[in-house]
Parts: C-alpha cells; sequence; structure tokens
C-alpha cells in the first residue's frame, strides 16, 4: 500500500496526457458512438426499428397466369406484411440475381385452375415458382408460406366458401420475448458489441504508447527514480482501465439518449461488467505491450487478434448466426462471455446472478492477461537492464 | 575538488549484447566536481552513465554514491541521484508544471515542500512565466533546462548528464555550462558525457577519456595536455552560417595538408602542427568571408587521446588524478 500514492500518480499523469490532446480524446468517445450507431442502423431491422411487423421485400410474376393469380397477387399487394411489386419475368430474373430484392414469386400458366379447386379433387397442380439469390433461402421460405396463406384465403372466400365458413380455425399472436419487462432495442446488441470491441482497440493503443514510452529517454528517467517497475505498469493499468470504463459509460450514455438504449436488468451486473471488460482491455494493452515486440508488429497482431475475437465473441452480430463449431469454439473468449452478461443485463432483462458468470470469466481472463504481461515485462526489463535484450 | 567521494564506480563491467560495453571501469566523482566522459561513439560514455543512474545493471563492479550502495539500497540509491538524459525526458504534452510537479511526486515528494521546489526548479530554468506552457511548444534551449529541472528537483547529490549540449547553439551551451558550475559549488557531484573536446577541455574538472569501454585517461585537461605526447594546436568554432561543399574542399586544399579541417554542420575544428600554422590556417578562413560566432584554441593533446592514441602510449603516467586506472 506504500506504493499506492505512487500508482495514482503514473495513473494521474497518463489521464492528463490523454485529456492533453482533447479532439483526440473527443474522437476516442465518438468512434464507438458512430460504430454501434452504424451497425444498429444497418442490421437493426426488427418490429422495433421498423415500426411494426417485418415486411419481405417481393416480386410477383403474373403474366399469363390468368386472373385468379392477379388476384392473390392484388392480396399481397394490399396486405402489410409484403413489399411486393409486379414485375414481367426477365426483370424478375435479373433483379433477384442481383439481390434487389432476393426473393420472387412466379404464378404459371393454368395457375387459373387453382381457383375453381375443391378438396379431394385430383389432377396436375401447376407449380409454382419461387426464385431467391443463394444468399435468401430463409426470405424463399417465408415467400412460399405467405403465398400459399393468400391463396388459401382466396379460395375460402371463394369456392370454398360453399362449404362453410373455411377461415383458419385459429389466431396467431407473435410477440418478442424476453427475461424481464424491457422491450428489444435493435441498438442495444450493436452499442454492446461496438463498445466491447473499441475497448480492446483502447487497450491496444494504451500498450502501444507503453512500447513507444520504452523507447524514450522519459523511460530512463522513470527508471532512474526510484520506483518499482510494477507500479510503472499497475498505474498504466489504472489509467487505460478508468478511460476504459469512462467510454462504457459515456457511449451507453449516449445509446439511451439517442436510441434508448436501457439496462433492463440488474444495474450492477452492468457496472460489474463494464468494470471487468475495462480491467481486461487495460490488461489486453499490457499483453500487446508484453509479446508484441515493435511497435509496428504489436499493431498487426493486436488488430488481427481483436478483430477475430469480436467476430466469434457475437460483438458484431448476434452469436447465432455463427455456425454450431463457432459457437462452442467461441465459449473459450472473454468477448462471448462479456457479450452475453452485457446482453442479458440490457436487453433481456435479467438479474444480477445471470451477470456474475461474464463478469468472472472476463475478471478471470485478465488477471491471467495481466499476470503473464507483468511477468513478461519485467523479465524482458531486467534483460535490457543487464545490455541483453 | 577536493570534496568528500560522492559517485564511487568500482571496477565496473557492463555488456551490451555480446560487447563488453564498459570493461572494469573505476572512477570517482567528488562533491563540488565536473567530471566530463570522454569518447567517440561506442567506447561506453552512455553505458557508464546508465549504471551510475542506476538504469543499467553491472555484470561486476560496484557503484555507490555517497556511501550508499546500488546493488543493496536501489531506492535510496535512486533518491540520490539525478539523471539528465540527452533528449529532454519530459512530456511534451504536460505543462512545464505538470512536468516538474510528476517528477517531484515520482520521487515522493508533495505537500508545501513539492510546491516550493517546483517554483524554484521553473526559476532555475527560467520558465516563471511560462509554467502553464505545454513543453512541446517550448524552444531547443528552454526544454533543456526544463530537462535540467526535472532532475534537481529532489536536490540529488550527484547529477549525470547524458551529451547535454547536443542540441544546444552555443550561448545556451555557454548558459549551461554556468549553471553546472553554480551546482557545482553547491556540492553537487557532476559527471557528464559528451564528445566535444573543448567542452571536456574548459567546463569540467577532470576529464576521464574512455575508449572502448576502457578508461584510457584520467586527469584535469591541464595535466594531461603537460603529458603531451604529440601535441598539436587545435582551434574549434562555431560558424555562423553552413558552408557548402564546393567551398569546404577549396578551403581544405588552400589551407594546406598539415592542417587537418574537419566541418560538421556549423562546427569547425582546424588541428595544426603549431599554434603560427593554426593562426594562418584561421587567416585563411575569415579571409574567405566566413564568420565565426565563437571560437577556442587549445593545445590538444585531449584531442589525441580521443582520437586514436594507442592505450599504451598514455599509460600510468597519463592517469595522475585519483580513481583513474
Amino acid at each position: 500500500m506504500t506504493h499506492l500514492p505512487l500508482i495514482l500518480t503514473l495513473a494521474a499523469k497518463d489521464l492528463r496526457l490523454f485529456l492533453a490532446d482533447r479532439r483526440a480524446a473527443v474522437l476516442c468517445v465518438a468512434v464507438p458512438i458512430l460504430l454501434a450507431s452504424g451497425f444498429g442502423l444497418v442490421f437493426g431491422r426488427s418490429p422495433a426499428a421498423t415500426g411494426g411487423a417485418p415486411t419481405l421485400p417481393l416480386l410477383l410474376v403474373t403474366d399469363g397466369a390468368g386472373r385468379f393469380a392477379e388476384a392473390v397477387a392484388a392480396d399481397l399487394l394490399a396486405g402489410p406484411r409484403v413489399q411486393a411489386e409486379v414485375v414481367t419475368l426477365e426483370v424478375a430474373e435479373r433483379r433477384v440475381a442481383d439481390r434487389r430484392p432476393g426473393v420472387a414469386v412466379v404464378f404459371p400458366d393454368g395457375f387459373e385452375a387453382v381457383g375453381r379447386w375443391l378438396p379431394g379433387r385430383t389432377g396436375d397442380r401447376p407449380a409454382v415458382r419461387v426464385l431467391h439469390h443463394p444468399l435468401s433461402a430463409s426470405e424463399g421460405q417465408w415467400a412460399e408460406g405467405l403465398v400459399t396463406e393468400a391463396v388459401m384465403k382466396r379460395l375460402a372466400r371463394g369456392p370454398l366458401a360453399a362449404l362453410g365458413d373455411a377461415s383458419l380455425p385459429f389466431a396467431v399472436r407473435t410477440e418478442p420475448h424476453s427475461t424481464g419487462d424491457c422491450r428489444f432495442n435493435a441498438y442495444t446488441h450493436s452499442f454492446s458489441g461496438m463498445t466491447l470491441q473499441y475497448l480492446l482497440f483502447w487497450g491496444m493503443e494504451s500498450g502501444l504508447l507503453l512500447l513507444r514510452d520504452r523507447n524514450r529517454s522519459i523511460w530512463g528517467r522513470l527508471m532512474s527514480a526510484p520506483v518499482p517497475l510494477w507500479a510503472v505498469l499497475a498505474g498504466k493499468a489504472l489509467s487505460t482501465a478508468t478511460i476504459a470504463f469512462g467510454l462504457v459509460l459515456a457511449t451507453f450514455g449516449f445509446g439511451y439518449l439517442a436510441f434508448g438504449v436501457t439496462v433492463g436488468g440488474s444495474w450492477v451486473g452492468f457496472l460489474l461488467l463494464a468494470a471487468a471488460a475495462s480491467c481486461l482491455a487495460a490488461s489486453t494493452g499490457l499483453l500487446v505491450a508484453a509479446v508484441g515486440g515493435t511497435e509496428a508488429r504489436a499493431r498487426s497482431v493486436a488488430i488481427l487478434v481483436i478483430l477475430t475475437v469480436s467476430l466469434f465473441g457475437g460483438l458484431w452480430l448476434p452469436a447465432f448466426v455463427l455456425p454450431g463449431w463457432a459457437r462452442d469454439a467461441a465459449l473459450c473468449l472473454p468477448t462471448t462471455w462479456a457479450m452475453r452478461g452485457l446482453d442479458g443485463v440490457t436487453w433481456q432483462g435479467r438479474g444480477l446472478l445471470s451477470a456474475l458468470p461474464g463478469v468472472g470469466v472476463v475478471a478471470a481472463f485478465a488477471a491471467v492477461f495481466l499476470g503473464v504481461a507483468t511477468a513478461r515485462l519485467m523479465t524482458s526489463e531486467a534483460r535490457r537492464r543487464r545490455g541483453i535484450a | 575538488m577536493n570534496g568528500p567521494s560522492a559517485l564511487v564506480l568500482n571496477a565496473v563491467r557492463v555488456w551490451y549484447g555480446r560487447r563488453l560495453a564498459v570493461d572494469g571501469l573505476t572512477l570517482t566523482v567528488r562533491a563540488g566536481e565536473i567530471v566530463g566522459l570522454l569518447g567517440p561513439n561506442g567506447s561506453g560514455k552512455s553505458s557508464t552513465l546508465g549504471v551510475a543512474a542506476g538504469v543499467l545493471d553491472p555484470a561486476g563492479g560496484s557503484v555507490s554514491v555517497n556511501g550508499v550502495r546500488r546493488d543493496r539500497d536501489p531506492r535510496a540509491f535512486a533518491r540520490l541521484v539525478g539523471l539528465v538524459p540527452q533528449e529532454p525526458a519530459v512530456y511534451d504534452e504536460l505543462t512545464a508544471e505538470a512536468n516538474l510537479r510528476f517528477v517531484g511526486r515520482l520521487y515522493g515528494l508533495g505537500g508545501d515542500d513539492l510546491r516550493v521546489r517546483v517554483d524554484r526548479g521553473l526559476r532555475f530554468a527560467k520558465l516563471c512565466d511560462r509554467r502553464g506552457q505545454r513543453a512541446g511548444t517550448l524552444s531547443g534551449g528552454l526544454k533543456q533546462r526544463l530537462n535540467l529541472a526535472c532532475a534537481l528537483l529532489h536536490d540529488p547529490a550527484v547529477l549525470l548528464l547524458d551529451e547535454p549540449t547536443a542540441a544546444l547553439d552555443p550561448a545556451s551551451r555557454d548558459g549551461l555550462f554556468a549553471e553546472l558550475h553554480q551546482l557545482k559549488e553547491k556540492g553537487v557531484a557532476i559527471l557528464l558525457t559528451t564528445h566535444h573536446l573543448d567542452e571536456a577541455e574548459h567546463g569540467c574538472d577532470r576529464v576521464a577519456v574512455l575508449r572502448d569501454g576502457v578508461l584510457t585517461a584520467c586527469g584535469t585537461p591541464s595535466d594531461l595536455a603537460q603529458t603531451s605526447v604529440c601535441g598539436r594546436a587545435v582551434l574549434y568554432a562555431h560558424l555562423r552560417e553552413r558552408l557548402p561543399k564546393f567551398f569546404r574542399v577549396s578551403l581544405r586544399r588552400r589551407i594546406g595538408r598539415d592542417v587537418v579541417v574537419e566541418i560538421t554542420g556549423r562546427r569547425l575544428r582546424l588541428s595544426a602542427p603549431t599554434q603560427q600554422r593554426l593562426g594562418e590556417a584561421l587567416a585563411v578562413v575569415m579571409a574567405d568571408g566566413v564568420t565565426l560566432d565563437a571560437f577556442r584554441s587549445t593545445e590538444g593533446r585531449l584531442d589525441h587521446l580521443l582520437r586514436g592514441v594507442p592505450a599504451a602510449e598514455t599509460s600510468a603516467e597519463a592517469v595522475p588524478a585519483s580513481g583513474g586506472r
């Protein structure tokens, strides 16, 4: 504890250096906000984000298919669940290939006969073609369902009406579900993910600054002063973690004001996760300085690693879009646990207990990184003092 | 120069990679004494200073200040030493005052004591009216003064300076040496490295010459000059303007081969076999309209020690002062 004032002095110096370049400091806060806002805007096609039920962009081809097909197309056009457009087959093929949009429904010649269909009738059945872009298979299935529903509803109002009430014998009600009372906000995931990713980048930058300092004359002054190396490293870690924690608060604060991002679950859990992630950023920075070698080498490797753990940790897009093996492998990454924890206490509205595993795993990773980095830096400095390095 | 021993390097050996950078160096710097560590690049000057500052660990031997051995009590040792690195060791983004405060806190200073010392440091660095100015915006001379003030903040018994005049103009250099002499009067032991012979001869009480990590000579400049083996008259001058290459070639041709002319940037060095030939060479330089800002002449004994007289020629009798090998 006798070194605590020294560590605080070193950390305060780093904070002053951070704030000395005000534009850089503002950018440091702005970048994760811009990234999170951008990701939320691009990928946030949720019911809440679109102001209602999701709609399917769809092309309809009815050339030569008859009046029943045109009636079905008119029903689809009038319905709230598709953004449909009637085009020719040639246009539909060209636009689907370009994924504008990714799916088209082509009613065939002879579809008129479907309008006279009754249960039990046999004979040839015309085939409706659903064209979809290779990346839009799920939209293809969605379109198939919508067309089937539209056809059956029209039949229910036509030939089937004679048999009695042919409307659906059940109602469907869709609603988003999470643990608490909070409502899903598409920006919440992007703000959690992009903030976590930027914390790691901030840690990397801090580590690179340490590498740079070690090659400057100021390092000689530090090493000739009555300051143990571990205190210098502790000061660096403390300042990096403090700034990282501030970044989390600033980013989520902006998210709340601009996009209604809220902590729907445990606030304590959120703050613990933020603190653990800040410590992870600080220890990652020291690790970069410890194992990076030269600054250029350290930057390249660190960027690769950070982008990889961000992708597999589900920081860019929700982890469920990843293949199963990737999701299993990602369990050994701290980013996965941090993201799970943040998703839990924000839009899933979970309590403190659900956040604790994430806090524990992230803190454990931070401790291991810190230990390895400190040991490595102390060894490297000792070698340098002996003229070996 | 008769003060008690302050810094004692005893049989110090320093490895740098696979090279023995300092080989068995024994040197004492007394309180109130300025010792110049002289030698060509790679001779072990900075390594010696690094060991004395506690930045490098010696492979052998010992270092102590006022009887406190570095290996036994490194923290107490560190409080007795002030290091002035060659490049100003200050944070450009912080103000002059913030730099001083930071360094003071590293040495455990605080409260009124720190405030008084910071004010004193700002006065010393002539930065009282610029205390809130960022160090990065100061001129080279002021930055170097701040660098020095940082090293003096905790009142070290020994001040170590690594080529302190490397980036200074002649006026700032003279000013720095004037301040070093004031510190010397206060009893501070000063060890500085330089490869400028005139600084060593005129600014230092004693000069220690290193070659390939070995102390080849140590003594007062006049002692060393009296033991001249092949003394030459040498003049150092500072040119007001840089000379174009064709002019330098022409100058060498007209002065004659017996006078060595070296021009590095705006530094001019003339080395002649006699004072008369030196005067003649200087006359040729001046006749061509070259303006000198300042110049000094010397008998040039150190010049030869530095520039390659074999160690065998300067052994024993060339080391009259205490602490030499």
